[in-house]
């Protein structure tokens, strides 16, 4: 303190060093003298100066804000340590300054006065705030139940002290009320009217506070109650009476939750369509590596398209047009179907067909077209060699294309080989 | 009908997932949004809403003391003898926490560690511990964390932090305390009463 300051000096330098000193504020405890110029924002020529300005301590490399710094910031922003005690102290320079003014009508006091009202009308209603505040943390928080319901009986301790101090303040106010009648001042005359208004207003949330304290001390007591009930539920079942001398078994079967009546999930079944599509693919390949199934692994995803894939579906398309078959073949009267078959010479695009292929087509057309063709119910031969280069002889039914009308018969003989 | 025609709020279907899996929903309960979903059955609108759409495929929504969780209905309650099971373990469980120095409640957290040190420190705990029957560790730690583990599946608590396993006591907590409330012992307890609170205060 040996440098003279003055307001603009120190409200330059806390402005300069604005991010600096809010961080300090912020961060109250255990900040070294390192991690403050780490940060950049502050030069260490600036910092010394801080320090010769008071305005920050250094003890031990710990860096601090001047307390009053500190003070006049919380008490601007409420959010500083108050406690009834505050209170008490506001009330009897209340009481000594309205004394002094009752001696002489000076306006030094009442301007004492003025402050004191405001600052009690202030710390009244953080005060309850607070205590709103710790008795909601304490009940949701607190870990320990002894602590918790001592802490809880300090909160209703605490809250009659409150509720003392108003009642104080309002006795105050009402026995200076004269008094304050004859200063003819609007200010006081406001400031009164504030804070009446607030006391009532403050009782009403105390009453509030008063009302959650009692029940979360119910609640407290009622679990108490169920550990104490299950303490001697447990002796009951080392005993082996509990289904005896309780009635433990129709409470547990009126229990309905799903999770104890082995209701489970509903489970979807995969969708088979889904297990076609690549993402399907991806699962059925993770499936397969969990429970290693090369089987799965090594079906891969399908390769892209051919360029020429529509081209291809013509030549199915081609191969599969027995009707024109048919018609060509109704169109001449030189061969029966079979040999029509055996001998047609099949566009190259399909390439070559098989005896089996032919055999299968004569078969179905025989099936299909039985209306338009006419079956002679006369056995031929063919002969033929299969792939062991056996000789094999093949019996056939006579089909000829219709010539005339002729009653139709549904019968037909399937080649039979022999 | 469309579903929006219903106006149910958007995450009815984290609603059902949660609860159809026989869990809980706390209104302290911090993971997967737990606490928001509570607000929104909370929420009378919604509550009337959520019942009557899930009524319609036969889950009944349940309200506990600051939990939600479904019934069915007109299902008959099945797995009798498991469910007893359950509940004498419980029983041992409860009784084991409420002879705890530091008695669990709502809200608060713990470590299955602190748990085990003392259990450690205390025979009556001890023994109390070793005696719970069905689990498969040896160690008292590994003991107590099948207990947390039990307890965090049947979703009445919830563990906090992985890494130091911390475990915070949910809202359902109150349900078991409840059903073990509504259990009425037939004996005379006039006299019992006043050693039944020297249990407790020990």
């Amino acid at each position: 303190m040996a440098l003279q300051v003055n307001i603009n000096d120190i409200l330059s330098q806390l402005y300069q060093n604005r991010s600096a000193i809010e961080f300090l504020f912020a961060n109250r405890e255990n900040i070294t003298v390192n991690e403050l110029l780490s940060r950049g924002d502050l030069s260490a020529e600036q910092y010394q100066k801080l320090k010769s300005l008071d305005l920050i301590y250094e003890y031990e490399n710990i860096v601090s804000l001047n307390d009053a710094v500190v003070a006049m910031f919380e008490d601007f922003m409420e959010i500083g340590e108050v406690t009834p005690g505050f209170i008490n102290d506001y009330l009897n320079e209340l009481h000594r300054h309205i004394k002094f003014y009752q001696e002489v009508r000076e306006l030094r006091f009442l301007r004492s006065i003025k402050k004191y009202l405001k600052r009690i009308n202030a710390t009244i209603t953080r005060e309850i705030i607070k205590l709103q505040k710790n008795v909601d943390d304490t009940y949701k928080n607190e870990s320990n139940y002894r602590i918790k319901l001592q802490k809880l009986e300090d909160y209703r301790l605490k809250r009659d002290t409150i509720i003392d101090f108003i009642k104080r303040t309002g006795e105050v106010v009402e026995e200076a009320r004269t008094l304050f009648n004859l200063t003819n001042d609007t200010e006081l005359y406001g400031i009164v009217q504030s804070l009446k208004s607030s006391l009532i207003e403050n009782l009403d949330f105390l009453i509030e506070i008063q009302t959650d304290i009692t029940d979360f001390i119910n609640k407290i007591q009622f679990q108490l109650d169920v550990y104490k009930k299950a303490q001697k539920l447990k002796e009951i079942k080392d005993h082996g009476a509990l289904y005896f001398k309780t009635n433990f078994k129709e409470i547990v079967t009126s229990v309905n939750t799903l999770r104890y009546n082995g209701h489970k999930t509903p489970r979807t079944k995969i969708a088979v369509d889904f297990l076609f599509t690549d993402d399907g693919h991806v699962l059925c390949k993770r499936v397969a590596e969990k429970y290693k199934l090369t089987r799965l692994m090594v079906r891969g995803l399908a390769d892209k398209m051919a360029g020429n894939f529509k081209d291809k579906g013509l030549e199915q398309q081609i191969k599969l047009d027995t009707q024109k078959l048919v018609d060509r073949f109704l169109t001449q009267n030189k061969a029966n179907l079979f040999e029509y078959l055996m001998d047609y010479k099949f566009p190259k695009s399909i390439g070559t067909v098989t005896f089996e292929e032919r055999l299968s087509l004569f078969v179905e057309i025989a099936m299909e077209y039985q209306t338009i063709l006419d079956f002679k119910y006369r056995l031929q031969y063919y002969d033929y060699e299969d792939k062991e280069q056996k000789k094999k002889r093949l019996g056939y039914t006579l089909i000829l294309p219709m010539k005339e009308k002729e009653k139709k018969k549904k019968e037909t003989k399937e080649p039979v080989n022999s | 009908m469309l579903a929006e025609d219903f106006n149910l709020p958007k995450q009815t279907h984290d609603i059902f997932a949660i609860m159809a899996r026989g869990n809980f929903i706390s209104s302290n309960g911090s993971r997967d949004g737990m606490n928001r979903l509570y607000d929104i059955i909370n929420n009378p609108e919604n509550f009337d809403r959520l019942q009557a759409y899930f009524n319609v495929i036969r889950y009944n929504i349940e309200r506990g003391n600051n939990y939600f969780y479904f019934s069915k209905l007109h299902e008959p309650n099945s797995e009798l003898e498991k469910k007893l099971e359950r509940f004498e373990r419980y029983i041992d469980i409860i009784d084991l926490l409420a002879s705890m120095d530091n008695k669990i409640t709502i809200g608060s957290r713990f470590r299955p560690t602190e748990i085990a040190e003392e259990c450690n420190a205390n025979v009556r705990l001890k023994q109390k511990l070793q005696k719970i029957p069905l689990y498969r560790s040896e160690t008292l730690h590994n003991k107590v964390r099948e207990i947390c583990d039990l307890m965090s599946r049947d979703s009445y608590l919830e563990l906090e932090d992985e890494k130091s396993e911390s475990y915070k006591v949910l809202d359902s907590y109150n349900y078991l305390l409840d059903v073990i409330n509504s259990i009425a012992i037939y004996e005379d307890t006039s006299g019992g009463s006043g050693d039944a609170q020297g249990l407790i205060y020990n």
